[in-house]
């Protein structure tokens, strides 16, 4: 399970720099969809926030709100915090979770921290923002009529210069 | 962090984020704004919707220090805070 998350970090890597869409927008659903989308307002969600840091990390990684309450087709703010506690600076790059696994396929991340390399020098506490959407057609999937809370888990891990992570089968 | 440890069932593939990562804000620019954002939330029980206007000004602030990329509002889901101000402007005249 471990492996997978650490093959999405350089996987990610490789198809920005052979697409050279470092941080542009992937084809399909995109600002035309937020330009034109309706909030569904009697479908509220709560959103729940987990940081975890990678035991090899000396980060402190945190939510600044415990939860926050959206509605499918309405975009949203969130923040995290990190600070580098050492005397070095470090490296650090995240991948992120969301339960209820159906869930995650209409949770869309507009633009966050992960996937890319941060560095945080000596002692210092940086804001980490998180913009995101859950995606209007949420609301007429019979799957997800019982779902109104949704947990998006964030993980840092420390970017080693070198270090090779293991790459699974991708499937 | 993972999802259950059961073969056969599918697990969660992250998808990296629409337009990219945020440069790391080092030197607290906006942080004025973030605070402004948070206030609100804890003052209305986390309801963001309710905290709309803190949230644009916050990513606006990011536009402006070039710690996010340039875009009109209304393609950031704001199209609707922006028609507002529109007609707030049409009534004064």
């Amino acid at each position: 399970m471990l492996g997978l998350s650490y093959a999405a970090v350089p996987l990610y890597r490789l198809y920005c720099q052979a697409t050279g869409l470092g941080g542009s927008a992937v084809a399909g659903h995109g600002s035309d969809q937020i330009e034109t989308m309706e909030p569904v307002k009697d479908r509220i969600i709560k959103v729940t926030f987990n940081a975890d840091v990678h035991a090899s990390l000396s980060w402190n990684f945190r939510p600044q709100q415990t939860e926050i309450y959206v509605v499918p087709g309405e975009t949203a703010l969130a923040f995290y915090k990190a600070k580098n506690s050492t005397d070095k600076p470090i490296i650090g790059i995240s991948t992120y979770n969301v339960v209820p696994f159906e869930a995650g396929q209409y949770f869309n991340k507009i633009q966050c921290f992960c996937f890319e390399e941060q560095r945080l020098n000596p002692h210092e506490e940086v804001d980490m923002p998180v913009f995101f959407f859950i995606d209007p057609e949420f609301a007429e999937d019979p799957r997800m009529a019982r779902v109104d809370l949704i947990t998006l888990s964030y993980t840092f891990f420390e970017a080693k210069e070198g270090h090779k992570l293991p790459l699974p089968g991708y499937q | 962090m993972s999802t259950a440890m059961n073969f056969g069932s599918k697990s969660f593939k992250p998808r990296p984020p629409d337009k990219g990562a945020f440069p790391l804000d080092h030197l607290g620019e906006c942080k004025g704004f973030k605070e402004k954002f948070m206030t609100c939330l804890r003052e209305n029980s986390f309801e963001s919707a309710l905290c709309r206007q803190e949230s644009k000004d916050y990513l606006e602030c990011r536009m402006e220090r070039q710690l996010m990329a340039k875009e009109p509002l209304e393609k950031l889901g704001f199209k609707d805070l922006i028609d507002e101000k529109l007609e707030a402007k049409h009534d004064k005249v």
